[in-house]
């Protein structure tokens, strides 16, 4: 019963192009406002239900199963040619998973990721290899993810190599023209990784997604390994190539300022679902799911001479593996407490539904969510010594 | 989009791939190096791995050049000259049949070192092919192949190569090399398989994959090069373990028979000497226990060799 009034609620979302659409083009025409970027919306990756559940296994052989840590439970969205999505959340919560599952990395459980209305998990060994073309991805630890025997151009080269791009001197061209495009010394083609700098490892493997020019790229925690100066570095490149190359970035991260600052829209994940997904501008302004709102108040204030209150989450993430009945959030959230406890936040699971144009949030009580009862929150909250000094720049 | 500054990254320069270019200059510095190089400076770095290699390489020669100018003449014996002392031709005297025993240990070196050299390369190839497959297929295939090599690893390995070698000729080594080796892999699965469960996982490996490269690509070309290190270790253990168990066996006189020459035979026929001529007793036993501890620094000096994330010391 559940499920389905959630399915139906997020395609209606996706199919219907009215009244969330609208306020997408919108929004992400005055952000980016150069045409580069077509606008109209168009899907080339739709996620459908997605489902990955890692079985704990134990007994004798190791083949009874005990549980099962449900890493994405059920995640649905759209990403629309020309955006950035954004999604974050806590450790823990599956956003990697998620990012893994849909490039087929990992098997999903169930669900289906279509891109270019092309159902991938349905796809045998080669066509699933022509769909690798289409799509890439950027890892977070610029160290583990070159392969410490190849060179530069082993590892650059290596996707238009297995894609049948024999000719060695052709190969070597593409490399020295895609290390031109993201920054690096073209001499260094046949230098080893391990001499190059954490940013420089980066541009390396963003160079290696770029090679087989992708249409989609899922960046995860791209820049959470690197240094503050090299991240806006790195940032910038992104963008750059998204606007050079008319790429699409689903990029995974923590860090709110990052996010912000490169997504069109933003989904927010807790425990395997997401739980919020708005532009970016409405979601840092008018953030529609408690949880959202905790994160924000979070992020750390620039102004030394504005205090506030922030609103301090109580307890751990519940185990993924025995989630929490009803709304995952319920046992940590604000807002239940706040108007008294009603019992649907416990008994009923709340689908992800559209409460303004752009923005959908997994919360019965969304409406009730305002900045006087966000103030009156963190109020009764135990004043807790919040330290407040300016974060480093 | 603008470049707007979030606030943790303000103030920071944004022009990115200008600003890449000046820090590019330090890497420069160092010319640039094919692995091998890299990785003979490494091995260097290593002393006692050179030590080891020069040792084994004087044993090496002497197994190959002496047996080559003295033919059959470990085999001889010349009744005048039984246990006759050490001379210039014979610098380790003769033996109780009047046999050099100088040119016998060289012999017995040499098949030594076959046995262990063949034996390692069957025990790298069914333990490489075999933990390869368990530790990149996962699942069931691994479950399968692990309690396999359980199973050959709870059989008394000496009982076992016993009958293989009583049952198929007693004294060829060929039927030797190959007992040793069909019994003697299972560490070397065990090993192989934990590096590949790990590096199946591994960034590099997931990135490769993304790019749409085949199982093959992945192991021959991704895993396989990062597992050196388990490979080569696996290699020196193997080495030294055959060696032993070559001369174990002749020892029992289920290897190398008189009057084929091995240490183990040696080892044997020695062994009423224990007090009259303990001499005789440590030349085959230092030549043994000299092969597997070079055997074993060598090993790891080539693993720290082949890794690229050794340091160079710079001089």
């Amino acid at each position: 019963m559940t499920t389905d009034s959630e399915a139906n609620t997020m395609d209606d979302a996706s199919r219907a192009p009215g009244a969330t659409d609208v306020g997408t083009s919108a929004a992400t025409g005055s952000v980016d406002g150069n045409g580069a970027r077509p606008s109209d919306g168009e899907t080339l990756v739709r996620v459908q239900d997605l489902v990955k559940h890692f079985p704990i296994r134990g007994g004798l052989l190791g083949v009874s199963k005990l549980g099962a840590v449900r890493a994405v439970d059920g995640v649905s969205f759209d990403v629309r040619r020309g955006e950035t999505l954004g999604l974050v959340g806590e450790s823990g919560c599956g956003k990697t998973t998620l990012g893994k599952v849909i490039l087929r990395l990992i098997p999903a459980t169930s669900g289906e990721v279509y891109i270019k209305d092309r159902a991938m998990f349905k796809q045998s060994g080669n066509q699933m290899k022509a769909i690798r073309e289409d799509m890439q991805v950027v890892f977070q630890d610029p160290y583990a993810s070159l392969n410490p025997r190849m060179t530069v151009g082993e590892i650059v080269g290596e996707g238009p190599l297995v894609h049948g791009l024999s000719n060695r001197k052709k190969r070597e061209a593409l490399v020295r023209e895609l290390l031109g495009r993201v920054g690096l010394n073209q001499s260094h083609i046949h230098r080893y990784p391990h001499e190059f700098s954490g940013g420089q490892r980066q541009r390396i493997g963003i160079a290696r997604a770029l090679a087989l020019n992708p249409e989609f790229v899922v960046c995860d925690e791209p820049v959470s390994a690197l240094d503050v100066s090299i991240q806006s570095q790195v940032l910038n490149l992104l963008d750059d190539l998204q606007k050079e190359l008319g790429l699409t970035y689903l990029f995974i991260a923590h860090n709110l300022a990052v996010v912000e600052h490169i997504s069109d829209r933003v989904g927010v994940m807790y425990l395997g679902k997401i739980v919020e997904l708005a532009d970016v501008d409405t979601l840092y302004r008018d953030p529609r799911h408690p949880y959202t709102v905790a994160l924000l108040s979070a992020v750390p204030e620039t102004d030394p001479r504005r205090r506030r209150k922030r609103l301090v989450l109580r307890g751990d993430v519940p185990s993924p593996v025995n989630p929490p009945s009803g709304c995952r959030f319920h046992t940590r959230c604000w807002l239940r407490e706040q108007l008294g406890n009603p019992e649907n936040c416990v008994t009923e699971e709340p689908p992800l539904r559209v409460l303004a144009p752009g923005q959908q949030a997994a919360c019965h009580w969304a409406e009730k969510i305002s900045p006087e009862a966000i103030q009156s929150a963190a109020d009764r909250q135990p004043t807790v010594a919040t330290a407040e000094p300016a974060p480093a720049a | 989009m603008d470049r707007i500054e979030p606030a943790s990254l303000a103030g920071v320069d944004t022009s990115a791939r200008d600003a890449l270019r000046s820090d590019t200059d330090e890497i420069d510095l160092i010319p640039v190096r094919t692995f091998w190089q890299l990785a003979r400076q490494r091995f260097m770095q290593h002393r006692l791995a050179v030590i080891a290699l020069f040792v084994l390489a004087i044993l090496l020669v002497m197994a190959t050049v002496i047996p080559l100018a003295t033919g059959i003449q470990y085999r001889l014996s010349d009744l005048r000259l039984i246990n006759d002392g050490p001379s210039l031709t014979a610098p380790l005297g003769y033996d109780e049949v009047g046999t050099n025993i100088f040119i016998r240990l060289a012999k017995g070196t040499q098949s030594s070192l076959i046995i262990g050299g063949a034996a390692v390369l069957i025990i790298v190839g069914i333990g490489t092919f075999v933990g390869a497959i368990s530790g990149y297929a996962g699942g069931w295939i691994d479950n399968v192949l692990m309690r396999m090599v359980d199973v050959v690893l709870s059989l008394p390995v000496l009982f076992i190569i016993l009958m293989i070698v009583s049952f198929f000729g007693v004294g060829d080594i060929r039927v030797v090399i190959i007992a040793i080796g069909i019994t003697g892999w299972t560490l070397a699965a065990r090993l192989i398989r934990a590096e590949f469960l790990t590096l199946r996982e591994a960034d590099f490996v997931q990135a490769a994959r993304a790019l749409g490269a085949g199982h093959r690509r992945i192991i021959l070309r991704h895993i396989l090069p990062s597992a050196m290190a388990p490979l080569v270790v696996a290699a020196a253990l193997g080495v030294a373990d055959s060696v032993v168990t070559e001369a174990a066996l002749s020892f029992l006189g289920y290897g190398i028979s008189p009057p084929d020459a091995s240490l183990g035979n040696m080892l044997n026929k020695v062994r009423i000497y224990f007090f009259s001529a303990p001499e005789r007793i440590l030349y085959p036993s230092v030549v043994l226990v000299l092969i597997v501890l070079c055997a074993s620094f060598l090993g790891d000096g080539i693993r720290d060799a082949l890794d690229p994330r050794q340091r160079i010391a710079s001089k």
